[in-house]
This record gives structure tokens, C-alpha cells and sequence, in this order.
């Protein structure tokens, strides 16, 4: 049964999605390959926490890909991310598939894919037209 | 035919070597200043410089349509982005991707990548073959380890020695594609008669490569 949340890159992003997932009561898993990464988890933390390279794709049948009802990409390297959301969608066949791109650029090569990206450039850009709306 | 050579060092340096002057477009990007600089100097071809990922330079470096697409540079997952790129949205009809990582040639594979170079991977695939045989033989994997070329040299004490290649029941699978003869080399038919010291080229498959061998040199 896929039953699993997995989140990979534990930066603000994915910290704060993981704890967030945790809490709801969710299984959730967190891939970082620097064990540092895992202070920006609250304590009530109650999830996985695994230590490594995510692009190695042993290491993510280890973190229970094939179980994965979600996975949420959120590493700092935009092609890292692209890959690996390929890798979720075309061989694990993960169902729900987050990424995060800063290039919003580069989501061109997520077309026709079952992927959801994540652009912060894009929502910073509109928050802000939409608070210079607010003021004229 | 235009090729795209992009990122890599001594790599990039050898293969635009190999093909300037050969009547091949070239193009070569490189995301490193100081080494474009290098290329331009010791080579006399223009480099763009730039990311190979990023659309605006695959663009402006003229990738559009070109026959071949080398991704040469350090991080396995960048080449990748680039591979993908040029081969999805700049019409590039082949992509050869080098990876440091040996596993990353099936996942690249299945990923759609059409050529996955690993030094490691090719290094213990030859480990494999030559530890596997007798080291007068050499092999080579072609068709992504889907065929098997074999050289055999015929020692004179072997059974199929100064036979016709259609009295010797050759194994199923496997056929002679060559006979390297000093100094010729012949394409050889059923009548051709096998020497000593011939050189055998054998195509097969890699199943039947051990069976093969075996059967050449089943002595008298």
C-alpha cells in the first residue's frame, strides 16, 4: 500500500512540509545529504530522518519510494530536483509528485508529466504585483 | 553534421581535436571562463560560454538541430538537465551524457537519455569479459552488451583447422563476420577454409559467446 510521505532536501522548504505532514499524523520520510540539514525539524518531529544522496536510487528504495503515496523535492539544485522528479514519475510511478524549481524556466521539461512544480520566484513576482495592486 | 560539445576539460579538449577540420560543425559551450579561454587559443574554435542547461545558451550557441549532443561535464545530474533539454526542445537527434556515477547509465537509460558513457562501468564491464577468458581473445559489447564481437586467433592444433566453415557445425546464434588473414582480411562463405593463425572476428550474442569460444578451440 502506498501509504508514504517522502520529502527530499530538508531546507526551509522541505523542514517545514515534512514537520507539517508529520503532525497531521502523515508517515513521513526525509532525505538530506547533509545531517545538519535535519536541526531545522522541530522536536515534536515524529518521522524518519535519512541520511544521504538522494540521487542514488538505492537510497531512495531504502527510503520506501515504492511506498510513496507523495514525494516533495525541495533540494537547492534545480537539476537535481528535475531529475529526481523524473526518476519519482517515469520509474517509481509515485502518484502525487511536489517540486520545487527556481528557474521557472527549466519546468518546461516537466511538460506532460504527472509532476506539480513549485516556482518561488513566480509567487514572489505575483505577491508582490498584487500588493502594488493594493496600494495604488 | 553538427556536434555540440558541452562543458567537460581534457575530455572536451581531445574530441574537438579529433573532429576540427573534419569538415563537422562545431559548436562547444562551457560554463568555465578560463578553460573557453584555453579551447579558444590552443584549438581556434569559438566557444560560447554559459551553461549547457540553461535554454538561452543552448539557443544562442546554436544547438538547434544538431546531430549530436555531448554533455561532458562534472555533476552527473547537470548533463542530464542538458541532455534532456536539447534532445526535448532543440531537436537534437542523438545525446551522449557522460556520468561519475556508474549506476546512473541504467537510470539515465530509462529516463530516456540516448548514450550513457561511465568510465567505471565500461572499466568493469572490460574486468568482466577479460577475467571470464582466456586473454588471446578480445571482446567487444556493442548494441548496449546486446551483441558480442570475439577475436580468436586459430591455433593449428585446433579441431576446425584447415576446415570449410560448412563442414564444422558451427554453434546457432554466432557467425564468422571476418577472417583477418595477414594482410587480407576476408568475408568469408561457407567454402572458405579456416587456417592457422587466422584471426576469427565472431558476432553473437552474449549467452552464446562462452558455447563459441569453447567450440574454436575444441582441440584435435
Amino acid at each position: 500500500m502506498r501509504n508514504k510521505v517522502l520529502i527530499i532536501g530538508c531546507g526551509r522548504l522541505g523542514a517545514n512540509i515534512a514537520a507539517l505532514a508529520s503532525e497531521k499524523g502523515q508517515n513521513v520520510l526525509v532525505i538530506d545529504r547533509n545531517e545538519n540539514a535535519f536541526d531545522r525539524l522541530p522536536e515534536s518531529f515524529a518521522g524518519y530522518k535519512i541520511n544521504g544522496d538522494a540521487t542514488d536510487l538505492s537510497l531512495l528504495e531504502e527510503a520506501y519510494i515504492r511506498t510513496a503515496k507523495e514525494v516533495v523535492i525541495a533540494t537547492g539544485d534545480d537539476n537535481v530536483n528535475l531529475f529526481l522528479a523524473h526518476v519519482a514519475c517515469v520509474i517509481f510511478e509515485v502518484p502525487s509528485i511536489y517540486v520545487r524549481l527556481d528557474d521557472p524556466e527549466r519546468g518546461s521539461l516537466l511538460n506532460g508529466l504527472k509532476i506539480k512544480a513549485i516556482y518561488p520566484f513566480e509567487l514572489s513576482i505575483n505577491k508582490f504585483n498584487l500588493m502594488k495592486g493594493e496600494d495604488l | 553534421m553538427k556536434i555540440v560539445i558541452a562543458n567537460g576539460k581534457h575530455e572536451a579538449d581531445f574530441i574537438i581535436n579529433m573532429f576540427k577540420g573534419q569538415n563537422k560543425d562545431l559548436v562547444v559551450i562551457n560554463s568555465d571562463k578560463n578553460f573557453a579561454d584555453y579551447i579558444v587559443r590552443s584549438s581556434k574554435v569559438p566557444v560560447f560560454v554559459g551553461e549547457p542547461y540553461k535554454r538561452f545558451v543552448l539557443e544562442d550557441s546554436g544547438t538547434r538541430d544538431a546531430d549530436i549532443f555531448i554533455a561532458l561535464g562534472e555533476k552527473d545530474t547537470d548533463n542530464y538537465a542538458a541532455c534532456m533539454l536539447a534532445k526535448k526542445e532543440f531537436n537534437v537527434k542523438k545525446c551522449i551524457c557522460t556520468v561519475t556515477n556508474p549506476k546512473n547509465v541504467d537510470t539515465f537509460r530509462k529516463l530516456g537519455i540516448d548514450s550513457i558513457i561511465s568510465s567505471t562501468y565500461l572499466l568493469a564491464n572490460s574486468i568482466k569479459t577479460a577475467s571470464s577468458l582466456e586473454d588471446v581473445i578480445q571482446t567487444l559489447s556493442i548494441e548496449e552488451d546486446k551483441i558480442v564481437l570475439t577475436e580468436i586467433i586459430i591455433n593449428p592444433t585446433y579441431k576446425i583447422a584447415n576446415q570449410k566453415i560448412m563442414d564444422i557445425n558451427f554453434p546457432k546464434n554466432a557467425t564468422i563476420s571476418c577472417i583477418y588473414r595477414e594482410p587480407h582480411v576476408i568475408i568469408p562463405n561457407g567454402s572458405t577454409i579456416i587456417l592457422p593463425k587466422d584471426k576469427l572476428v565472431v558476432i553473437s550474442t552474449p549467452v552464446e559467446q562462452e558455447k563459441v569460444v569453447k567450440f574454436i578451440q575444441t582441440t584435435k
